[in-house]
This record gives structure tokens, C-alpha cells and sequence, in this order.
């Protein structure tokens, strides 16, 4: 249409467009702000149709299975995410990128379609740098999530899968906001997204507190992460966590979940190492102890000596007050 | 998920210069969500003579528990020990017995035969034998162990050899399913005995 260059790339946002491609010149081609539809009857339809006759294993598959987490606390927020891409039962990547940096201050976590979510973060990217270059400031956390929102339901119901988490520290502080392709829009301190988010919510949830140190809150992410990898088929390969401070966002560590079990596996037998050391101390001078209630450090050596005699199936002797 | 995906896991054995190695994964799921990390899918039948099988498990532990009590009872009237080839046979019938309503486990059988050759054979749910005198392979990564055991295997490798080609095999194409893996256990199966190692396979 236009005989000069094309401005198209400027327009604010994907339209959903039946334009003929032939139509376009080579410039505005590479340009084009349009997403084709299929020139059929009922587009959001086409895909699914496409399929339909297929065998399981001919559909079209996304990559789906991954854990993601991201929490508010004093320190601002923590990301962590997985690296496995699976497209069914098969491990189609273990080093996939699930944390999107869109500009030095916001990130997005991907879960659902990789493509879905890759392409429409990075749009949004785009459509941040226009806002701050259009208002002379930097958008807010609140309104870059309502974009993502806004430009995802507009194609609701066609197919598009993604369950992302907005976050970044803007002029009023950190905030986090879970965005999906059904066009849910929620704000919040602590959410965990994939297939294994319930498994990383056992974990998160116990030991999350919002005056943690930044030191707990960044193992206590990566450990979620490394028990969902754990128990669910779809998670997996590299535990990526992020840190949003006030100046940005700042990556912390990539470390395979495998070095990560090792570390889990040491602590467990070292509880269980001096459990057992206390436990034997504690059989053979449990009578002493119990009866005399020596003042000696009594109340640890008590509490332990009778634990281990009522799982001796002995019954305690009462607790005698030091 | 078809229902031979449902619990996932993988078995695969291989020969060698008279000797043969079965290894399997250790995982038992629900679908994807992993429930034990130390589920025994290969079973002895004899000295000589191992069974591994795949599928829903449990039909797994219920042709298990079939094939011993068929094995004691062929023990007591026969007085000796079945050979490979005739457990092979006995399998592939119990398996087509149920033709129209199958058990959904697809075994694997690796022994030595009685003059001390390897015997390797794998069946699909019905029974269709197929004898291979390289590698058989059997479970949810089948088309990966397909392709790992094809590039590794060499002809008439000694216990030591087969052990580690075996595992390299299993633990390459376990890393590229989602639903095997947490663990590996091989059997080399010789005739002086059988030797039993577990390899550390990634836990995710």
C-alpha cells in the first residue's frame, strides 16, 4: 500500500489481520504487524480441525512440562525456574531459557508453549521500550502485565497456551503478577506455575517468610525447584535463579539439579549421622538421665533420651523440671 | 497416555561372548508424577535365565508371579530347569492366551543356553517373538534405546565390556525420557553366576 518505507513495525499492537501477504512489498513483508489467519471460515477453529483426524502422536505437541516460581519478600523478588522441555514423554530440550529477561528491570517465566511464550514476552519488550520512549518514563509492573493480558485474550480460544509471571521493581516497589492465555490477571507475593508447581508449593510454602535474607530466600527457591525436578517426569535438567533488586534484576546461579541432590543427600545423612550419635549417647545413659535429671545441657539430652526410649516402645518416665 | 505409559520404565539386554546383561530403569510413576525410585521390573527365573518386563505394572507383578509359579510346577514334573528357548515359547503363548484382553507388559528374556550361548529375545503384549543375538529392547524409550544400543553394541564383548556398553546405552537414552530414569540396575548373567551393580543415573 504505502510507496515509501513502512512505519508498520511502530503500531502498538499484533492485529489480527486477514491481509494477503502477496499484497505486501519486501519491506513491509519483514515488517508486517499482522499475524496471518488462515483464509478459512472459522480461523480459531483451523488448528484444532487440522488435527483432529490425527493420531496422538502426529498432533502437534507443545512443549509443556516445567516448574516455575517467583516470590515477593523484604529483599524483593526471587525467580526460579526449570530447563526441561518435554513434548509429551519425550525430553525434547534440557536447556531451555524459562526465564525471559524482557528489559534489564522486568522479567517473564515461561511455562506452557515455549513459542507462545518467547514470542509475546519479547512483544512485550518491544511495546515497553515504546511506552518509555513515548511517556519519558518506565513502565509500571502493573501496567506491562496488563498489556501481556490485554494482547493474550485477544486471542482467547485459539489455542495459544502460556502461564507466565510478570515481575520487576518499579517506582512503587516489587511486584509480581501471574498471567495466563485464558486472560487471568493476578497480583500476588508467591506463585509457582507447571506441572511440578505443586510439588514447589510443598516446599515454598513451608519454609517461605517475608522477612527472610536474601541468602534463605534464594536456597529456599532453588530447593523448590530441585524437589519439583525431583518428583515430576516433566521438570527437569537446570535449576536458573534470578534476583529483582531495586537497580534490576541480577542472575544468581544455573546449577544442575543433580549437584543440587548431592547437597540434599549429604544434609539428609548428616541429620541422620547425629541422630543416631545422639540417639546411642542417649540409650545408654537414658536411665541416668531419667532419673537423676542431671543439670548438665538436661533438656536436650532428656527430650532426645525419651524420644528414643517411646520409640524403643518403652514408656517415657515423666519429664522431670530443671 | 496409552496404558503402557502409565507407570513408564525401560528394560534392555544385551549379549556378549557368552555372557548376557539385563538393566533396567528403577522408576515407578502415575503418569507424571513419580512415586517410587526403587521398583524392581527384572526378575529371576533361574540362574541362567532373567525376565524383564515393561508396561503396566501391574500386569508386570502379575505375570511375574504367573511365570514362577509356572516355572515351579514345569521344575517338579519335568526335575530339571526350563531352558531359554522353551520359557521363550511358554511366555509368547500365556501372553496370546489373552489375545483379546492382552496384559499390558511387553517382556524382555536374557540367559545362557545350556551349552553356555546367549540367548536374547523381546516380545510385544501379545506375544510376537523377536530373537536377536545383539540387543533387545523393551519399554517407554525404546526408538532412544534403539538408536544408543545400535551405536555402542560391538560383537563378543567380554562381561567387563558388555557392563559398561550396556549402561552407557540405558543412561543415554533415559536422559531423553521423561518418564524412566531415577536409577539403574544391571544384571551380567555368566556362568560362573550373576553380578549385580546399580549405576547413579540423574534423578529428575
Amino acid at each position: 500500500m504505502a510507496s515509501g518505507p513502512s512505519l508498520d513495525f511502530l503500531s502498538t499492537s499484533f492485529s489480527l489481520s486477514r491481509v494477503d501477504d502477496a499484497r505486501l512489498t519486501p519491506l513491509q513483508e519483514g515488517t508486517s504487524s499482522a499475524i496471518a489467519l488462515p483464509l478459512v471460515d472459522r480461523p480459531a477453529n483451523f488448528l484444532r480441525d487440522a488435527f483432529a483426524g490425527a493420531a496422538e502422536k502426529d498432533r502437534l505437541h507443545f512443549a509443556h512440562g516445567t516448574t516455575t516460581l517467583a516470590f515477593v519478600f523484604q529483599g524483593g523478588i526471587i525467580a526460579a525456574v526449570d530447563s526441561r522441555a518435554s513434548m509429551g514423554q519425550y525430553v525434547g530440550s534440557g536447556t531451555v531459557k524459562k526465564i525471559i529477561e524482557i528489559n534489564p528491570y522486568l522479567l517473564g517465566t515461561m511455562a506452557g508453549g515455549a513459542a507462545d511464550c518467547s514470542f509475546w514476552e519479547r512483544d512485550l519488550g518491544r511495546r515497553c521500550r515504546l511506552y518509555q520512549l513515548r511517556n519519558k518514563q518506565r513502565i509500571s509492573v502493573a501496567a506491562a502485565s496488563k498489556l501481556l493480558a490485554n494482547t493474550v485474550y485477544g486471542y482467547k480460544g485459539m489455542g495459544l497456551s502460556m502461564g507466565t509471571m510478570i515481575m520487576g521493581w518499579d517506582v512503587s516497589g516489587p511486584h509480581l503478577h501471574y498471567v495466563d492465555s485464558e486472560g487471568t490477571r493476578l497480583k500476588g507475593n508467591k506463585f509457582s506455575v507447571g506441572s511440578g508447581s505443586t510439588y514447589a508449593y510443598g516446599v515454598l510454602d513451608a519454609g517461605y517468610s517475608w522477612d527472610m535474607g536474601v541468602e534463605d530466600a534464594i536456597h529456599l527457591a532453588r530447593r523448590s525447584i530441585y524437589h519439583a525436578t525431583h518428583r515430576d517426569a516433566a521438570s527437569g535438567g537446570v535449576i536458573n535463579v534470578y534476583h529483582v533488586k531495586e537497580e534490576g534484576w541480577v542472575k544468581i546461579s544455573s546449577d544442575d539439579m543433580m549437584i543440587i541432590h548431592e547437597q540434599v543427600k549429604a544434609e539428609k545423612k548428616a541429620v541422620d549421622d547425629a541422630a543416631e550419635a545422639v540417639e546411642g549417647a542417649a540409650a545408654s545413659g537414658a536411665e541416668t538421665v531419667a532419673a537423676v535429671g542431671s543439670a548438665a545441657d538436661p533438656t536436650a539430652a532428656q527430650d532426645t533420651g525419651d524420644a528414643s526410649a517411646a520409640s524403643r516402645g518403652d514408656v517415657p518416665p515423666p519429664a522431670s523440671s530443671t | 497416555m496409552s496404558i503402557l505409559e502409565y507407570n513408564g520404565g525401560c528394560v534392555v539386554a544385551m549379549a556378549g561372548k557368552n555372557c548376557v546383561a539385563i538393566a533396567s530403569d528403577k522408576r515407578l510413576g502415575v503418569q507424571l508424577s513419580t512415586i517410587a525410585m526403587d521398583c524392581n521390573r527384572v526378575f529371576r527365573m533361574t540362574d541362567s535365565l532373567y525376565l524383564g518386563l515393561t508396561g503396566l505394572h501391574s500386569d508386570v507383578t502379575t505375570l511375574h508371579n504367573l511365570f514362577n509359579y509356572k516355572l515351579n510346577l514345569y521344575a517338579m514334573r519335568e526335575g530339571r530347569v526350563i531352558k531359554p528357548t522353551t520359557f521363550a515359547s511358554l511366555v509368547s503363548s500365556t501372553l496370546y492366551e489373552k489375545r483379546f484382553g492382552p496384559y499390558f507388559a511387553e517382556p524382555v528374556i536374557a540367559g545362557l543356553q545350556p551349552d553356555g550361548t546367549p540367548f536374547l529375545c523381546a516380545m510385544d503384549l501379545l506375544g510376537a517373538m523377536a530373537v536377536a543375538d545383539d540387543f533387545v529392547v523393551s519399554g517407554t524409550c525404546a526408538e532412544s534405546l534403539f538408536g544408543t544400543c545400535e551405536t555402542f553394541y560391538r560383537k563378543d564383548m567380554n562381561p567387563d565390556e558388555l557392563f559398561e556398553t550396556l549402561g552407557q546405552s540405558l543412561m543415554a537414552a533415559l536422559d531423553r525420557d521423561c518418564i524412566s530414569g531415577w536409577g539403574v540396575d544391571v544384571q551380567i548373567i555368566t556362568k560362573e553366576g550373576v553380578t549385580t551393580k546399580s549405576l547413579k543415573a540423574r534423578m529428575d
